[in-house]
């Protein structure tokens, strides 16, 4: 993340775009989220009253709707809490069956079915989360993958589930019911992630990320924490595929548990910016924004350029677009604070001491 | 502080004095392999003290304090902290129980901010759920202002606490010490790396510590001028064994520490 080796390209930039500019305007979301929250609500509870009929341009808006909260509830485990998860969309298939088995095989309503499939959601995170949290990096993702391709499995082998054909809907509410639930879920996700950030408690996810071990010390059982977080994630990522399963109308193992929207959703917090509440949701607006356009210009080869957007993040931004906008931003802060005084050996400590 | 505990002299005395200490190990022992890093290691710490522990390098210093905080288990032996026994506790439930920690390596949470580094430390309501989930409130932030500005890095609550240098980071690691007030602190090594100009500095907030906050300190240290200074007892180890135990006079003036350990260097 050296920004130093690339003076003369930032150069420009540092004109046009001042850091201690970006910094203000940190500094100014910061001192009001909750004011911009309540305005991207009505923003967002605009479009159908003023006319947006449904159809193509609904159904794309619901989805990116739906991948915020996505990427918004893996991030709270995996950019929040650093433990990053590739079984999420089990979750998400959890709910969408639980829901579209409830609604079409037992006549219950979809809102006690969604409730229904949120909290069967929740369970079982609890219960995979007591094994699979001891784990860490490389073992916890791989842990969290076979879950999710034994949810699918187990799926495709059951009756209940209607096997690798799957199930039909097809008794569903309006465009407009489905578009008003994803927004509804994502600003309420939005608002509680965004309360528990400037809690105790999400500075314990945030210290759990950082070094657990010191968590540890300071007497935090981080079990009991990260499970939490975990649980919370599943809760919202169970909604959204308890919702998805009407709003499609249709479910089988491979929509349920989507492999690729499994990376995509994942793309989505880094592209963004992980750790924080506005970046998952701006990485899954623009991404999937982006995915849409290509889809429709260029059929099929919305996967290259997904794996190329996530290539490019890694290596150029690795903090996301946030994330990197918010470090340039306090690049110069950290010396115009005070900093400096205490540095003794130039300009390079504030970068070595990244590490 | 107290004269009176006497390794050898366990008089009825003695007894009761070793229920009022903060910390009493006894006979601690923790191998690796074939290595016996900490040997039948007994220490007692009162209430109120500064107690040194030094030795030359791999003498298990750190050993000892990771079976005591419970980051390891010992292989033998009990830790009694306020007179509990703590021994298989989990680590988390001794810290919780008043004993804080500082690393040898410096530890805090780079990629927070300065001041939510200090408003986890905070031990005010403990781990309880309801105070987790609210807001901190404006005492709390009222004494990150206090703390920061007290070891003079008062306008850096909102830098990310991984840009600070390495003597910057310390001094937060011991603030955060500070805002959680354990009633018993053990420090790994607190003045290595520290810039020389700094130490004095480094000594008075320790003693202000001890002496305002109440927080009784047991101290790994390399730097033989900071230990003998500080300390008001001291003891020594040496390939896993305690060699002595004394005030830093008598350590000083000790044979088996010269030759194990002084004499060395
Ligand atoms: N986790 C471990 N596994 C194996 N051996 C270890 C482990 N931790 C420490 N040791 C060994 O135990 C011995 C004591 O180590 P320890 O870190 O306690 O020494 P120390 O007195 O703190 O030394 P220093 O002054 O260098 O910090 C050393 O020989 C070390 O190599
Ligand atoms: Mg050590």
């Amino acid at each position: 993340m050296s920004t130093s080796e690339s003076e003369d390209s930032t150069g420009l930039l540092r004109t046009v775009l001042p850091p201690n500019q970006v910094d203000r305007v940190f500094d100014f979301c910061g001192e009001n989220g909750w004011k911009l929250l309540a305005l991207g609500a009505v923003v967002g509870a605009l479009p159908p009253l003023l006319g947006l009929e449904q159809g193509y341009y609904m159904t794309v808006v619901s989805e990116m709707y739906l991948f915020a909260i996505l990427a918004l509830s893996w991030d709270l485990v995996g950019g929040q809490t650093g433990y990053p998860s590739f079984g999420n969309m089990a979750f998400f298939g959890l709910g969408a069956y639980v829901t579209a088995i409830l609604v079409k095989d037992f006549a219950v309503a979809f809102p006690v079915a969604l409730i229904a499939a949120g909290l069967l959601a929740l369970l079982f995170a609890a219960l995979i989360g007591a094994v699979v949290l001891r784990l860490r990096g490389h073992y916890f993702a791989i842990a969290t993958l076979g879950v999710l391709l034994a949810a699918q499995q187990i799926s495709r082998n059951l009756d209940i589930t209607g096997g690798a054909s799957g199930k039909i809907l097809l008794q569903v509410p309006s465009g407009t019911v489905f578009y008003y639930l994803f927004f509804g879920v994502l600003i309420a996700e939005m608002a509680l992630i965004y309360y528990l950030s400037n809690t105790r408690f999400g500075f314990i996810l945030n210290a759990i990320r950082d070094d657990e071990e010191k968590a540890t010390a300071m007497g935090f059982n981080t079990t009991y924490y990260k499970t939490a977080a975990w649980m919370l994630a599943a809760l919202f990522t169970g909604v959204a595929g308890g919702t998805y399963s009407l709003f499609n109308t249709f479910i089988d193992p491979q929509t349920a548990y989507n492999g690729a929207w499994n990376v995509e959703l994942i793309a989505m917090a880094l592209l963004g910016g992980s750790g924080t509440v506005a970046g998952p949701v701006i990485g899954a607006f623009g991404l999937h924004t982006l995915i849409e356009f290509v889809e429709t210009a260029f059929v099929g080869w919305q996967l290259v350029l997904l794996g190329g957007a996530v290539i490019v993040t890694v290596i150029g931004f690795p903090e996301g677009v946030v994330g990197t906008l918010r470090e340039y931003a306090s690049e110069m802060a950290y010396y115009e604070r005070g900093g400096m005084a205490a540095v003794d050996s130039g300009e390079d400590t504030e970068v070595t001491a990244d590490e | 502080m107290s004269e009176t505990t006497e390794p050898d002299a366990r008089t009825a005395a003695a007894a009761t004095d070793s229920d009022r200490a903060v910390l009493r190990t006894d006979g601690v022992t923790k191998r690796f392999g074939g290595l016996t890093a900490v040997d039948d290691v007994d220490v007692e710490v009162q209430k109120g003290e500064i107690v040194g522990l030094i030795g030359p390098n791999g003498a298990g210093k750190s050993t000892l304090f990771n079976c005591i905080t419970g980051t390891l288990s010992a292989d033998e032996g009990r830790v009694y902290l306020q007179g509990q026994d703590v021994t298989d506790w989990p680590e988390y439930k001794i810290a919780r129980a008043g004993l804080g920690r500082m690393f040898q390596e410096t530890r805090i949470f780079g990629d927070m901010t300065v001041r939510k580094n200090l408003l986890l430390a905070a031990q005010e309501g403990g781990a309880n759920v309801g105070s987790l989930l609210r807001r901190p409130d404006d005492t709390l932030i009222e004494r990150t202002e206090e703390l920061l500005d007290y070891v003079d890095l008062g306008g850096l609550a909102e830098t990310r606490a991984g840009r600070l240098s390495f003597g910057q980071q310390k001094l937060i690691e011991f603030a955060m010490e500070l805002m959680a007030e354990p009633d018993l602190l053990l420090m790994d090594e607190p003045a290595g790396g520290i810039n020389p100009s700094m130490l004095e500095n480094l000594i008075e907030y320790i003693r202000t510590a001890n002496e305002d906050e109440e927080a009784t300190i047991f101290l790994i240290e390399h730097n033989m001028d900071f230990v003998m200074e500080i300390a008001d007892r001291i003891y020594v180890l040496a390939h896993g064994e305690r060699i002595a135990e004394g005030t830093p006079e008598e350590i000083q003036n000790d044979q088996r520490v010269l030759n194990a350990y002084l004499g060395r260097e």
